[in-house]
C-alpha cells in the first residue's frame, strides 16, 4: 500500500513542471479594516485579484498613480506592512461544479457547512457584463412562489426581477423561503444570498430548508454580520456568477440577495475607507451602478443563446416604511416591480403581509397561466375598492346594498388571502379557490369560516373534479368544459358543507 | 477659471528632471540649491525621499538603465552575471544594468531577480512552494 502511495507520488512528481514567469509585485503601504494600500503592482487591471504571503487573496479597487488600493477577502489579521503583494493577471473567480448544489458556501465559493471540498474543475469569473439585447428573450413561463396574493395578484416570471421591500420583521425573507420550498419539482434551482444576516438566523433557515428537502435543488452563499465588509460585497456577485454558470446549461435559475440595503452599506465603507467621496446618505457616486449591474445579469435567455434563466429576488430593508430613502427607490427603479410588505398589516392578522395597492409586477401578468388569470383577473381591483370602502364604513351603517355587497367581498378576499408560513398552496387549490370567491360561492359564509370552507373546497373538489385539476395542471389552460365541471363541483360541495 | 490640478512626487521628480537634465558644472549647482530652496519653501523636504526615490526612477529610464536586485545563495560568478546582464538587457531594452547583489542563504538555491515591480523569482524556494501547491491541489 504505501510502496503504491511512493509510486503515485513520484508520476505526479514527475509531470509537475514549475512555471517561471516574470511576476508583477507590490508592497503593503499601510493596511486596515479590511483594505490596503499597496505600492508597486504597475500594470494591474481593475478588479483584479493580487495575494498576499500567507495566501490572502485581494482585489485591487482603485488605481491611483503610485498606489493601489485593494480590499482584502480572508483574515487581514496576518498582513504586514512591506508584505509582498503579487498581482495573477486574472480577474476574481470562483471554482464551481455541479457539486456545489445542497451546499452552504462562503463568498468566495468556498463551502463552509463541514461536509468536505467540493471538487471543481471550472471557474467563473463574479464580474461579468450582462447579457446582450439579441440573446434576450421576454418574460412567458412563471415562477410558482405557492403564496397566494402573489401568485393571483403579483405574479412573478422566470428572469424577473421582483423586489421584496419592508420594515423589519415583516416577513420579507419568509416570502423567500415559502418560494424556496414551493419550487420542488419546478425544474428550478434556487440560490439564497445571505448578506449580513445573523449566523444564527442562516442556520435556522438552512435547517428549514432540509426539512423541507429543499436543498436538493439550493445553494446557499453566506456572508455573515462578523465579517469584513469586502466579503458582503462580493457575495451577491459571487451568488450570480453560480446561477449564470447553471443557467449556461440552459437550465433555470431563482436567486435571493437578503438583502440589499446591508450590501449597500458594506459598499458605503469600503467606498469610504478608500477615500472615495461620499454622497447622498454617504453612499458613493457609483451605489446605482452597484445594484444595476448586479440585477441586470437576471435575464430570461433565448433558445439560440442556450436558453435558461435567472429571476431574481432582491430584498431591501427599509426604516419606518420609507420607501423615498436613497437605495429603495435606486432599486424600485431597476427592478421590474416590488412585493411591499407593511407593519401594520402584519399586526393586524393580514399575513403575509402584502399591500396590494403598492405592489406591483411589471410584467409578470405575461407569465401567468390563463386558468388564473381567469380567475384573479378582477381580485386587485377588488380588494383596492375594499380598501377604499374599508374607510367610509366606519362611519356608519347607512350604506346601499352594492356598497355593502363590495365590503362583504372584500372582508372574504382578505381572509382568502392569509397564509401561515411554511404551507405553499398548489396552483390549482389556488384557481379553485378564487373562482369559488370571485364567483361569489363565499359571500353567504361567515367570514370566520371562510378558512374552514376554503380547506373543504379543495379537499372535496380534488376527488371530484379531477379532469380540471389535470387540464390545469398539464396544459394550464382555461376551458370551458373545465369550467362548468368546476362550477358543478363547487356547488355540489356547497350544498353539503355544514361549518362546525 | 483654470481648473487646480494637484501635483504629485511624480510631477515634481520629472520637473527637477527636466530641470536639471543638461546642466554640468556651477550651473548643476546652482540649479540644484534652487530645486532644494523650492523645496524647502513648498514645505517639501519632508517628501525629499519619496521624490529623490521617482527621480532616479526617470533617471534609470530616461538614461536607459536597468536596476537590478539579485538575491541568491552564494556570489554570483562571472559566468552568470554576465549571462544575466545580457539577458536584462535584452528583455528591457536596456543600455545598462546596474546589480545590487544580496545574500539569503533561505532561498535554497537559485536566483531572485526584482527589476521595478517586476519579479523573476528561480530560487529552489520558490519551486518547492509551487510543487507543495500542485500536490495540494491533485
Amino acid at each position: 500500500m504505501s510502496n503504491h502511495i511512493v509510486e503515485n507520488l513520484r508520476k505526479e512528481i514527475e509531470d509537475f513542471s514549475s512555471q517561471i514567469k516574470a511576476e508583477k509585485v507590490g508592497h503593503v503601504l499601510e493596511v486596515f479594516d479590511g483594505i490596503a494600500k499597496v505600492s508597486g503592482l504597475s500594470d494591474i487591471k481593475s478588479s483584479e485579484m493580487v495575494t498576499f504571503p500567507h495566501g490572502e487573496t485581494g482585489v485591487a479597487l482603485n488605481l491611483e498613480e503610485d498606489t493601489v488600493g485593494v480590499i482584502i477577502l480572508d483574515d487581514f489579521t496576518k498582513i504586514q506592512e512591506g508584505d509582498e503583494v503579487k498581482a495573477t493577471g486574472k480577474i476574481l473567480e470562483i471554482p464551481i461544479s455541479d457539486n456545489i448544489i445542497g451546499r452552504v458556501v462562503n463568498a468566495l465559493g468556498v463551502p463552509i457547512d463541514g461536509k468536505g471540498v467540493i471538487k471543481s474543475d471550472k471557474t467563473y469569473p463574479i464580474e461579468k457584463v450582462a447579457p446582450g439585447v439579441v440573446t434576450r428573450l421576454s418574460v412567458s413561463e412563471p415562477v410558482a412562489t405557492g403564496i397566494k396574493v402573489i401568485d393571483a395578484i403579483i405574479p412573478i416570471g422566470r428572469g424577473q426581477r421582483e423586489l421584496i421591500i419592508g420594515d423589519r420583521q415583516t416577513g420579507k425573507t419568509a416570502i423567500a423561503i415559502d418560494t424556496i420550498l414551493n419550487q420542488k419539482g419546478q425544474n428550478l434551482i434556487c440560490i439564497y444570498v445571505s448578506i449580513g444576516q445573523k449566523d444564527s438566523k442562516l442556520r435556522k433557515l438552512q435547517t428549514r430548508l432540509e426539512e423541507g428537502g429543499a436543498m436538493a435543488y439550493t445553494v446557499i452563499v453566506s456572508a455573515g454580520a462578523s465579517l469584513p465588509a469586502p466579503l458582503l460585497y462580493i457575495a451577491p456577485y459571487t451568488g450570480v456568477a453560480i446561477a449564470e454558470y447553471f443557467m449556461d446549461q440552459g437550465k433555470d435559475v431563482l436567486i435571493i440577495y437578503d438583502d440589499l440595503s446591508k450590501h449597500a452599506v458594506a459598499y458605503r465603507e469600503i467606498s469610504l475607507l478608500l477615500r472615495r467621496p461620499p454622497g447622498r446618505e454617504a453612499f458613493p457616486g457609483d451605489v446605482f451602478y452597484l445594484h444595476s449591474r448586479l440585477l441586470e445579469r437576471a435575464c430570461r435567455r433565448n433558445k439560440e443563446y442556450g436558453g435558461g434563466s435567472i429571476t431574481a429576488l432582491p430584498i431591501i430593508e427599509t426604516q419606518a416604511g420609507d420607501v423615498t430613502a436613497y437605495i429603495p427607490t435606486n432599486v424600485i427603479s431597476i427592478t421590474d416591480g416590488q412585493i411591499f410588505l407593511e407593519t401594520d398589516l402584519f399586526y393586524k392578522g393580514i399575513r403575509p403581509a402584502v399591500n396590494v395597492g403598492l405592489s406591483v409586477s411589471r410584467v409578470g401578468s405575461s407569465a401567468q397561466i390563463k386558468a388564473m388569470k381567469k380567475v384573479a383577473g378582477t381580485l386587485k381591483l377588488d380588494l383596492a375598492q375594499y380598501r377604499e370602502l374599508e374607510a367610509f364604513a366606519q362611519f356608519g351603517s347607512d350604506l346601499d346594498d352594492a356598497t355593502k355587497k363590495q365590503l362583504e367581498r372584500g372582508k372574504r378576499a382578505v381572509e382568502i388571502l392569509k397564509q401561515p408560513q411554511y404551507a405553499p398552496v398548489k396552483i390549482e387549490n389556488q384557481v379553485v379557490t378564487l373562482y369559488a370567491l370571485t364567483k361569489g360561492y363565499m359571500d353567504d359564509i361567515p367570514v370566520e369560516k371562510i378558512k374552514e370552507f376554503e380547506e373543504s373546497l379543495v379537499g372535496y373538489a380534488e376527488q371530484h373534479a379531477k379532469k380540471f385539476y389535470k387540464e390545469i395542471s398539464e396544459t394550464k389552460i382555461w376551458t370551458d368544459a373545465g369550467e362548468a365541471e368546476l362550477k358543478k363541483t363547487i356547488e355540489n360541495f356547497k350544498s353539503s358543507f355544514k361549518p362546525l | 477659471m483654470a481648473i487646480k490640478k494637484t501635483v504629485t512626487n511624480n510631477d515634481i521628480a520629472r520637473a527637477i528632471y527636466l530641470y536639471t537634465k543638461d546642466k554640468t558644472g556651477t550651473h548643476l549647482k546652482e540649479s540644484l540649491q534652487n530645486v532644494i530652496k523650492f523645496l524647502v519653501r513648498q514645505r517639501l523636504l519632508s517628501k525629499s525621499k519619496e521624490i529623490l526615490e521617482l527621480l532616479n526612477k526617470i533617471i534609470n529610464k530616461e538614461e536607459g538603465i536597468v536596476s537590478a536586485k539579485v538575491s541568491s545563495v552564494e556570489k554570483l560568478n562571472s559566468k552568470t552575471s554576465e549571462g544575466l546582464i545580457h539577458f536584462l538587457k535584452k528583455r528591457y531594452e536596456a543600455k545598462d544594468v546596474v546589480f545590487e547583489e544580496k545574500l539569503d542563504s533561505g532561498l535554497l538555491g537559485g536566483l531572485r531577480v526584482e527589476v521595478n515591480d517586476e519579479v523573476m523569482d528561480l530560487t529552489m524556494k520558490n519551486k518547492i512552494g509551487q510543487l507543495q501547491e500542485y500536490l495540494k491541489r491533485i
